[in-house]
């Protein structure tokens, strides 16, 4: 175990595959008041801070753990890192390419080839196969189809679904399930993958066996796990816990 | 491709079905109406441009030398007729009946519109047909002899001096009339009013006159003829004739611009719904990089897809409800089909449910580019 900090600016590698400065981001708990509402006495909701001046950044190879109790503001800084939010101050880069001066195409184009997103509750389409969806990100890259189903099928083999590559998602386990999501994820060669409680719908024993794939398939590239299971935080290399919006500090590391 | 065939199969895509089910209702429905405007713009009328006059029974519906009435008909019509052609200016006067009745020659059989009229000198054609070839016997004695239009000569393969049989009585074929032509390819029979009158068992009755003259004073003398008449001139019929070839025309674009609503209102409900249910696999899809142009392409394929299915199933189905529809009529309501059912009528409809899927595109596009804003939970 080494003592780390959320930030290496003082790391002399390469530059980190995600850079998140002074990332403050507020919602709004509820919908403003019009004419009408403010005429009647209306006050504008209250504002959440859900993060204040969050800074990280992580290097390829590396994997980081954010932990923290619920609406500690995980999933938010997670969306950040994942280029699906912008925040409202600071910056946030990925791949070199600051997210919010992007346009909402410009970051889907991002995400697309550089960002692996594996959530929660899978999110496969249901009408697909389990290649079909692993491939789907092919598709809107323009690879052809025969290169798709290939890099599909080798995927899903590596991750031990040899023999469910052209079963729906409906006629998969929920672990089986959460891999198709880890290889789609993947299939692109992303150089972040993002996970938002990779194991939270899956029991222990199906949930160790999916990080075990996850380690064994995210060796190239740099990846944040959201997540409460102790077992999931014991395979990053950071731990980093998140209050209030804020990353406590110093964090606790761990070494793979 | 797929993902339309799972749409409309999968059993958690029970709205998706409900599109291509009343997609196929609003188009069976079109089929069927245009199938029967259709019908009624092709019906044969016994216009003619020799005609001056017509002298039409009053009804309590337009008043109009239409083919087979099947309304109140005019009395001693060979009398009448005699009268007519007495008057000062009239070249020639003719009682008219018409009934659809089947003609057969050899092992062929067909509907064809039989029309009884008195060959007097000058009368020209009646629907297309030249009423000269006729018999001059008539009215004094049945002559068994018939003139067969074009078409109906192509239908039944019968030539000059063939032998047709109508209603189990046979007619000699006196001519094939080469040149004849209605506004419509409607076969005709035409034969001297006493032997239609002997074949239907009419009586001296007549549905119409026709009358040529070139003195218009005539037209007073004409409404007296018959207590409950109507005389129409020709100017006057052409502006009943453009009345009747546009109720069918407005019949069935009214019905097209009401399926394509209902059709469209039909879709946006239920994909709308479809979508909303689906709205997190949206920005699931957003959040793994295809991008809303994408996803709206796909929706556009699968409503077109679905669509198209519909619209081809719709075809399908009106025209074999209008066929259903052309038995019933001519077993219970009239002597002949009211309907056209051509192949053509399916192509329509898959043309019909097509714009029904491209008016619904915009819609559907607005709330794709909606739900795929936002996180997935």
């Amino acid at each position: 175990m080494e003592t780390g900090s959320p930030t290496r600016d003082d790391h002399a590698g390469p530059t980190p595959v995600v850079r998140a400065t002074d990332v403050t981001k507020t919602y709004t708990r509820g919908s403003e008041p019009g004419r009408i509402g403010r005429a009647l006495g209306r006050t504008s909701p209250p504002e959440v801070t859900a993060l204040e001046s969050v800074s990280l950044s992580i290097d390829r190879g590396e994997i980081v753990a954010i932990s923290g109790p619920s609406g500690s503001g995980k999933s938010t800084l997670l969306h950040h890192l994942a280029g699906l939010a912008v925040p409202d101050s600071g910056t946030v880069t990925i791949a070199e390419e600051n997210v919010g001066s992007l346009s909402r195409r410009a970051r889907t184009r991002l995400r697309l080839e550089h960002v692996g997103i594996v959530f929660q509750h899978f999110h496969l389409v249901d009408s697909l196969s389990a290649r079909a969806n692993v491939a789907l990100p092919l598709v809107e890259l323009g690879v052809p189809t025969a290169d798709r189903r290939r890099r599909a099928t080798a995927l899903l083999e590596e991750l031990g679904l040899e023999d469910r590559v052209d079963h729906r998602p409906g006629e998969l386990s929920g672990g089986e399930q959460q891999r198709v999501a880890i290889a789609r994820a993947l299939v692109t060669d992303p150089v972040l993958i993002v996970a938002d409680e990779p194991t939270g719908e899956l029991d222990t024993e199906t949930g160790e066996r999916v990080l075990e794939a996850f380690q064994r398939a995210t060796d190239e590239q740099a990846v944040v796990i959201a997540s409460h299971d102790q077992e999931t935080l014991a395979i990053a290399d950071r731990r980093l816990r998140l209050r209030d919006g804020r990353l406590q500090s110093p964090a606790e590391s761990v070494v793979r | 491709m797929r993902q339309a065939v799972n749409r409309a199969t999968g059993p958690d895509h029970q709205r998706v079905r409900y599109v291509l089910i009343g997609v196929t209702v609003a188009i069976t429905l079109l089929v069927v109406v245009t199938a029967v405007g259709v019908g009624l713009a092709t019906s044969a009328t016994v216009y003619d441009d020799d005609v001056d006059y017509w002298i039409v029974p009053e009804t309590d519906g337009a008043s109009s030398p239409l083919i087979d009435t099947d309304g109140p008909s005019f009395g001693e019509a060979h009398t009448t007729a005699a009268e007519l052609e007495e008057y000062s200016g009239v070249e020639y006067a003719s009682p008219i009946s018409t009934r659809v009745l089947t003609v057969e020659h050899a092992d062929r059989s067909e509907y064809v519109l039989v029309i009884g009229a008195i060959n007097s000198p000058g009368i020209g054609t009646i629907a297309g047909v030249d009423a000269e070839t006729l018999p001059r016997t008539d009215p004094e004695t049945t002559s068994g002899e018939v003139v067969l239009s074009e078409t109906t000569g192509a239908l039944l393969e019968a030539a000059q001096t063939d032998t047709v049989t109508i209603e189990g009585e046979e007619f000699s074929v006196t001519a094939v009339d080469e040149g004849s032509a209605t506004g419509s390819t409607v076969p005709v029979v035409l034969m001297p009013l006493s032997d239609f009158q002997a074949l239907t068992e009419s009586g001296d009755v007549a549905d119409q006159f026709v009358v040529g003259t070139n003195d218009p004073g005539i037209e007073s003398e004409l409404e007296g003829l018959y207590d409950q008449s109507t005389v129409q001139s020709r100017a006057e019929l052409t502006a009943s004739e453009t009345v009747d070839a546009d109720v069918p025309f407005a019949l069935s674009l009214t019905a097209f611009i009401v399926s394509v609503v209902i059709g469209t209102l039909f879709v946006l409900t239920m994909m709308g719904l479809e979508l909303v249910r689906e709205r997190p696999q949206l920005r699931t899809l957003a959040a793994i990089g295809l991008s809303t142009g994408s996803q709206v392409r796909l929706i556009a394929v699968q409503t077109l897809l679905l669509t198209a299915l519909a619209g081809l199933l719709g075809g399908v189905l009106g025209t074999l409800l209008t066929i259903g529809i052309n038995e019933l009529a001519a077993g219970w309501l009239t002597s002949g089909p009211i309907a056209v059912a051509h192949p053509a009528l399916v192509a329509y409809g898959v043309v019909a449910a097509l714009v029904i899927g491209v008016v619904s595109l915009p819609g559907l596009v607005i709330m794709v580019r909606r739900f795929t804003r936002g996180v997935p939970q």
